[in-house]
């Protein structure tokens, strides 16, 4: 009853194909699988998310140590550092591919043990991982539904289908036909499977690592909108990109991590060399030497005409 | 996409699910067949080898020896099929996963020798005797999921182990006797030798995959159209459904000439039906499906991937007991010859040749049907012929090694075709 239930309120959207979907459907409906015990959503500046003295060891290697984080509800917190920082492990840290060898995560304000990926997928932590994390040999709708399917007992393919349907038009994706092995689709298509699966699940924290490294331009922007919008519904975000601009446009907040340890916090508005230079470690770095060497070169040319 | 020149019209009314304009608009009969012929350039055999592959042999066997196809040659062949069919549904579940077990066919003699020393030396209920061996089969599976899950023990290894382990169990428990008959008269060798299907009750049910893919079609047509998604055309779907029936009445008919269509073979069917019911229609199945194709992406999709490994060697040794059990029916006897000899290997063969692949994540419960047919057709053939059994294993070894040649070659073709 409750699929049949989903089904009509998607084909509203669906016999009018082209026509604007209304931006809150996407989150609004539980897909009606999940079950939950979670406590009730933080209000808005609220935090959701905070991280306080993790470190983690492969062997003899520190990964991370000491570090602190904080995320808010309705707030986007950008996770910046050069490679090698610690960015890919903190967030698998939360996604509960790793555990933690100290230090404590609280959730909606109580401590958590995240021992297992299901475990963050319950608490509503959502994550869209670098890798993608995607099975090959499954098809699109498969793989948006993996480990959270419609009636287990009968899957409702016609439900999931519309669904995954709907999810895709949000995000302005080019998926000639969901019923594809993922085998046989681009980089960038996969991307947008992979985030439209972590948005499925209607999360508290979404994390994506790299989101729109393998995207084209319109799609970029379609991710930043999308990260506005779950931002304003009340989610938490945390992102992580190499690309400054995405970076300014969207985050609240700019953490740094430098070698597994936090390297400060900044506003989205600090200065392109502030940043760099907290990333790098030094003021005297080489994005500021090819700054410098750009300058000096144009001075010189501009000396040499008058 | 040149075949089709419908896909640059602009259409009235457009699906939800094609509305992209670099996607083939597939509608027809004759779209459909196009398609399939894609899939199957594409490296996408399916069923295929597995229909050349009969007709192949019934020729060459049928024109060496004309017992080969006749009706009761046939009801002895499904007779056979059933034994081994089972352990091959088990294996199955392995395969899917990545995974192997080497160890099915001493498991099945093991069964049997239970069901004989328990039943016939010990005087307990026959059921009960059943039941101790299907226990024993659940415990062993339980075992290799163990050293897989938490020893990380691959399962080649684990179940070569237990190959030698079980075998040796069997050789024990027989004691030095070595062979116990089953009564004749007893319903189990019944049930294994003797019992068939009402003529009536085989035709009636080799309507029912006929009418229930009718029955499922519209009703699959009529929620997808309520949705607006692109749906099967009609003319393909009875079609299909007809043909089947025919062909199954068909070969129905044909058996009846004979014996008939025997119980046994029914259960093995019904076994298959609803492992493949399981596999494609339920959670279980597509985490299955999604274990074997990328285990870290299933385990952080929140799938509890140690109980899928758990559940698939639970199946696989409970199914080779049950085929164990059956066999020893078939054979009237619980010997130290039962599930020796080439029971690992036809039972393995079958599930690759009807297309279950041995890299994970693609196969389907019906290949054991159609892959064991297969294999006991050559097996019975060379019987006929009066080859030695010397000759009968090269001959199978050698389409053995055809079947994973194809299976190779067809995952290569997927690869660069951009199917999983």
């Amino acid at each position: 009853m409750k699929a049949a239930a989903n089904l009509a309120s998607s084909s509203k959207f669906a016999v009018v194909p082209g026509a604007p979907i209304a931006t809150g459907h996407l989150f609004s409906s539980k897909g009606g699988a999940m079950t939950r015990n979670i406590q009730t959503a933080p209000a808005k500046g609220e935090p959701v998310l905070r991280l306080s003295g993790i470190s983690k060891n492969f062997g003899a290697v520190s990964a991370l140590t000491d570090i602190e984080l904080e995320v808010n509800a309705g707030e986007v917190v950008a996770l910046v550092g050069d490679n090698g920082a610690g960015k890919s492990t903190l967030i698998k840290i939360l996604a509960g591919v790793h555990q933690q060898s100290a230090g404590t995560i609280e959730f909606c304000g109580q401590p958590v043990e995240i021992e297992n990926p299901r475990k963050a997928l319950a608490l509503g932590i959502a994550t869209v991982f670098q890798d993608l994390a995607l099975c090959e040999n499954l098809d699109v709708v498969a793989n948006l539904f993996l480990g959270h399917e419609l009636s287990p007992w009968q899957l409702d393919e016609v439900a999931m289908e519309v669904r995954a349907w709907t999810l895709l038009r949000e995000l302005a994706a080019r998926i000639p036909s969901v019923r594809l092995p993922i085998a046989s689709l681009s980089g960038g298509q996969r991307q947008t499977v992979a985030i439209a699966r972590s948005l499925l699940l209607d999360p508290k924290v979404i994390m994506l690592d790299e989101p729109t490294a393998a995207l084209g331009v319109a799609q970029t922007a379609e991710v930043l909108n999308l990260i506005e919008r779950v931002r304003d519904r009340g989610l938490g975000v945390i992102i992580i990109s190499h690309n400054m601009e995405d970076v300014r446009a969207v985050a609240d907040r700019v953490v740094v991590l430098r070698l597994g340890r936090n390297n400060g916090v900044f506003s989205p508005d600090a200065s392109n060399q502030e940043l760099v230079a907290a990333i790098t470690g030094a003021t005297e770095n080489a994005v500021s030497r090819r700054i410098d060497r750009k300058a000096g070169l144009a001075n010189e040319q501009s000396g040499g005409a008058a | 996409m040149s075949q089709n020149p419908s896909n640059t019209a602009v259409r009235a009314e457009q699906r939800l699910d094609r509305t992209d304009e670099r996607l083939r608009q597939d509608e027809g009969v004759l779209d459909m067949a196009w398609g399939f012929i894609d899939r199957v350039r594409s490296g996408d055999l399916g069923m295929l080898p597995v229909a050349v592959g009969l007709i192949v042999i019934s020729t060459i066997f049928s024109a060496l020896n004309p017992v080969f196809l006749a009706p009761n040659n046939l009801v002895n062949l499904l007779f056979d099929c059933a034994t081994v069919g089972v352990i091959s549904l088990g294996i199955i579940c392995v395969l899917v996963l990545g995974e192997i077990d080497l160890s099915v066919g001493s498991m099945s003699g093991l069964a049997s020798a239970i069901v004989g020393v328990l039943w016939v030396g010990s005087g307990w209920p026959v059921a009960a005797a059943i039941v101790v061996a299907l226990l024993v089969g659940v415990a062993v599976g339980l075992i290799y999921a163990t050293l897989y899950n938490r020893l990380g023990m691959p399962s080649f290894i684990a179940t070569l182990a237990g190959l030698l382990a079980l075998l040796g169990m069997q050789l024990y428990i027989l004691g030095p006797t070595g062979s116990i008959n089953l009564p004749y008269a007893s319903p189990l060798v019944r049930f294994g030798q003797i019992l068939i299907m009402p003529d009536w009750f085989s035709h009636a049910v080799a309507l029912l995959p006929g009418l229930v893919m009718i029955g499922k079609g519209i009703r699959t047509r009529r929620q997808r159209q309520t949705v607006n998604l692109s749906t099967q055309p009609v003319g393909a779907l009875i079609v299909k459904a007809v043909a089947l029936t025919v062909i199954l009445e068909l070969a129905i008919f044909y058996l009846n000439l004979g014996r008939g269509v025997p119980w046994m073979f029914g259960l093995f069917v019904a076994l298959a039906v609803v492992l493949n019911y399981a596999l494609t229609r339920t959670k279980w199945g597509r985490s299955m499906f999604a274990v074997g194709g990328n285990r870290e992406a299933a385990r952080r999709s929140g799938i509890n991937v140690r109980r899928i490994y758990l559940s698939a060697f639970v199946l696989c040794s409970t199914l080779a007991t049950l085929g164990g059990i059956l066999s020893a029916a078939r054979l009237a006897s619980s010997s130290q010859q039962a599930g020796t000899g080439d029971v690992n290997l036809n039972a393995i063969a079958a599930a690759v040749i009807g297309g279950t692949s041995l890299f994970g994540g693609r196969g389907s419960a019906y290949s054991a049907l159609l892959g064991i047919i297969v294999i006991q057709a050559i097996s019975n053939g060379l019987t006929l012929l009066n080859l030695s059994s010397s000759l009968r294993y090269m001959i199978t070894g050698g389409v053995l090694a055809v079947a994973v040649i194809v299976d190779s070659l067809a995952r290569r073709s997927r690869v660069s075709h951009g199917r999983a």
